[in-house]
């Protein structure tokens, strides 16, 4: 709210009116004993929370390899990672990621969620398997999962397909198939945590419009569409933000699934960060590559911010 | 209470930050040690590559060395550490400073290493010990700076062959002695596979976590090319690589004997091999180790041969190993102990025939493979003597590493500047011969020079 032209001046004159700060009867009045609570948090908060993050502007500025002293190299860095020839196409994996979660991996939470609420019976046990593959640390399910990708016609998936005369596919094997198999498997495993999400914002939509919309003759699609959908909506632009922001930031996916490739079809920019700094020792690029990456999601964010208030306000 | 204004507390949050900054960018090599040296100073270092629970054996033996080396030191407390060198995780921990005093490393990272200042000078220690003199001077050439000091000790080295099944090749109608020598003898072997061996892949190559790029190199130094020239400023990749890749290609797409599986790491190749499902694959003898050992392969069935070569042949072979990574931020007392882990560790069994008899018989009780053939870390004589000991405890079928040992390949070593992001950068070029028919290699090649040669350029800055 901007304030009116009348109450500006008047804001202003408050503002001169201010008495200057005592600092005894500060002190005295418990604002020392403030601060000196408020010290530890600020300073923990400082170093931990913001600490790394000043510190990963400095290095994008520098050679270091933390033993020697560090070198400041200008914009170099910067350059060197602008000029990458893999950058493109790390850049162009990872909006490919996105997409693909964002049209397949985004609904199905909502679907599941919709489904789960509007069962009558068992929709607990229903919960409770939806939410399954949040529980199989990630590690160990994409394990799990490169068994099930095997390119062999005895591979898991290739041999349920091969019932119906399919395959064998190479999923990961295949510069085309292996991001959408990587897909896929973040599909399986976000959307019980997702769901669950849903789950209990739709607790809250008030069963009294349900039971209007029903005894006006509504069907089950047409409460989705006009009651469930339009309550949701909050929280779904909340959750494509995250997601939008997550998916930009994949890493241990086509980290342990492919490493990247092959070809260089699964690398994406967060990989790239870590080979940069993990596998090069080149922490000066990684965060350098890192801070455009922060620039671009912040961009991102705050694009996304305006155009969906305006159509949170619609 | 009065509040604080919005300026106040952005100065004072600007004062902390700037602080904060100040604080992290301190030199983090600042406590260099400067402690004279004092070989009876009580002293504590931690030693890496501990065996994990997994491996009891290896356990109880590397723990029984520990006491055996601190009863013989008593001023020397030592802790054991797990920590083993990963190419992915290296340089993070490398530069958080969370190493042990000392641990094995790949000796690829030599040249960087001394070049950043990430090795101490180890001179004066091993001069100390006596431990330079009998070194493999081919090894030595690899832990040295222009300037002739030493920063490592080189130990376990190795030169890339060739592994191959030898049950697989019986039943092939191969004979399982006498491994490939050429890349034409290769490609007509995996035939012969396909043709009488279902269910099997071949011939294997390993693609991802650098290893496509290392064994790419390899392959390109049989076929007496090069990846980097010899001072490590440009990127040489020819003719020779072109065709190592052309025949992948042809092997994958025209013979289709690679099998369907093209995303392999050494680990995941070792795997493989030891479930009877490989029949060739670029390895070093120690690939013999871990699958005998640790995944229970027949060792009635591995065969080692040495890298087959192209062209007229006697192109070489590449050679590695590993390097003992000393602590560039421990005390001189602290490195010169961490020394003589590693001499009473790894050496002392090459001058003191009691000491090689003890180490081969605690090996052969817990079934490790003991007289591995590879290229000692000492000189030959040396190591001749040493064989010459413990020749009753070798449980290594030795008459199955015929076709490696009787090779005399030249040794040629691995590209000097940024080797490890060099190997990266060139995993995706064998992967996309082998995912994608219509690849053009040539491109690939021209692409890939431009790609390290910038590797090159940013190591160099």
């Amino acid at each position: 709210m901007s304030a009116t032209p009348e109450a500006a001046p008047a804001a202003r004159a408050r503002r001169r009116a201010r008495p200057r700060v005592n600092l005894t009867r500060w002190a005295k009045g418990g604002g020392l004993h403030a601060v000196l609570f408020a010290v530890p948090v600020v300073v923990v908060y400082l170093y931990f929370s913001w600490g790394p993050v000043v510190q990963g502007l400095v290095f994008s500025f520098q050679k270091t390899n933390l033993i020697r002293p560090a070198e400041w190299v200008g914009w170099s860095n910067f350059e060197y990672v602008l000029g990458d020839p893999g950058l493109v196409q790390a850049s162009l994996n990872t909006a490919y990621f996105a997409l693909l979660a964002l049209v397949f991996g985004f609904p199905i939470p909502i679907i599941l969620a919709v489904l789960v609420t509007e069962l009558r019976k068992y929709d607990t046990l229903y919960n409770a398997l939806a939410y399954l593959p949040a529980v199989i640390p990630p590690v160990a399910a994409i394990l799990l999962w490169k068994f099930f990708y095997d390119p062999d016609s005895t591979g898991l998936f290739n041999s349920v397909l091969g019932w119906f005369g399919l395959g064998p596919y190479p999923w990961l094997n295949d510069s085309s198939s292996a991001m959408p198999s990587i897909v896929l498997y973040a599909t399986w495993a976000g959307a019980g945590s997702t769901a669950i999400i849903y789950i209990a914002a739709l607790a809250t939509v008030r069963t009294e419009l349900y039971e209007a919309a029903e005894i006006d003759g509504a069907g089950i699609w047409r409460r989705i569409w006009h009651i469930t959908l339009p309550q949701l909506r909050g929280v779904i632009f909340v959750m494509m933000l995250l997601q939008l922001i997550g998916t930009f930031q994949i890493f241990s996916e086509p980290f342990l699934f492919t490493g990247g490739g092959p070809n260089n079809a699964t690398q994406t920019i967060l990989l790239k960060i870590y080979n940069y700094a993990f596998v090069n020792g080149d922490f000066g690029a990684a965060t350098a590559l890192s801070v455009l990456l922060a620039l671009a999601l912040g961009l991102l964010s705050a694009v996304y911010y305006f155009v969906t208030r305006k159509w949170s306000a619609a | 209470m009065p509040k604080l204004s919005r300026r106040q507390v952005l100065v004072a949050g600007s004062v902390g930050a700037a602080a904060m900054a100040t604080a992290g960018c301190s030199d983090p090599g600042g406590d260099a040690a400067t402690e004279a040296l004092d070989p009876s100073a009580k002293v504590s270092i931690s030693v890496g590559d501990q065996p994990t629970e997994d491996k009891p054996d290896q356990l109880a033996a590397f723990n029984k060395r520990i006491e055996e080396f601190k009863a013989a030191n008593q001023n020397i407390a030592v802790e054991a550490s797990p920590e083993k060198w990963e190419a992915q995780t290296f340089q993070a921990k490398l530069a958080g400073g969370t190493l042990p005093t000392v641990m094995g490393v790949s000796l690829t990272y030599s040249h960087e290493l001394i070049e950043n200042g990430q090795l101490p000078d180890m001179t004066p220690y091993l001069d100390e010990l006596g431990l330079v003199a009998d070194l493999n001077p081919l090894a030595l050439d690899n832990a040295k700076d222009d300037g002739g000091k030493i920063y490592t000790i080189p130990t376990g080295l190795f030169s890339v062959g060739i592994a191959y099944n030898r049950a697989i090749f019986a039943k092939a109608g191969l004979d399982p002695d006498t491994p490939p020598a050429t890349w034409e003898d290769v490609r007509a072997f995996a035939r012969q596979i396909k043709a009488k061996v279902g269910g099997v892949t071949p011939y294997a190559q390993m693609t991802t976590n650098n290893t496509g790029g290392w064994m790419l190199t390899t392959m390109t130094y049989s076929l007496g090319g090069r990846v980097q020239n010899d001072a490590g400023t440009e990127a040489v990749m020819g003719q020779q690589t072109i065709d190592a890749l052309q025949l992948l290609h042809d092997m994958r797409w025209g013979d289709d004997t690679m099998g369907r599986e093209f995303l392999y790491d050494q680990e995941a190749v070792r795997q493989a091999f030891a479930g009877g499902t490989i029949g060739m694959v670029l390895q070093a003898p120690d690939c013999y180790f871990t699958v005998v050992k640790d995944y229970g392969f027949d060792p009635a069935d591995y065969g080692q041969g040495a890298l087959p070569q192209g062209g007229a042949g006697g192109n070489g072979t590449l050679t590695g190993g590993t390097l003992k990574l000393f602590d560039a931020k421990a005390t001189p007392n602290q490195l010169l102990a961490a020394a003589k882990w590693i001499k009473f560790y790894d050496f002392d069994k090459y001058y003191d025939q009691a000491a090689a008899l003890a180490d081969a018989e605690s090996n052969a009780a817990n079934n490790s493979p003991v007289g591995l053939p590879g290229l000692p870390p000492v000189s030959q004589a040396v190591y001749d003597r040493y064989l010459g000991w413990i020749k009753p405890h070798i449980n290594v079928p030795l008459e199955q590493f015929t076709g490696y040992t009787a090779a005399t390949l030249p040794l040629i070593a691995e590209p000097p500047a940024g080797t490890q992001q060099t190997y990266a950068a060139l995993d995706p070029v064998v992967q996309q011969i082998l995912t994608d028919e219509g690849a053009d290699i040539v491109r690939a090649v021209a692409d890939a020079n431009a790609t390290v040669k910038g590797i090159i350029d940013q190591a160099a800055r």
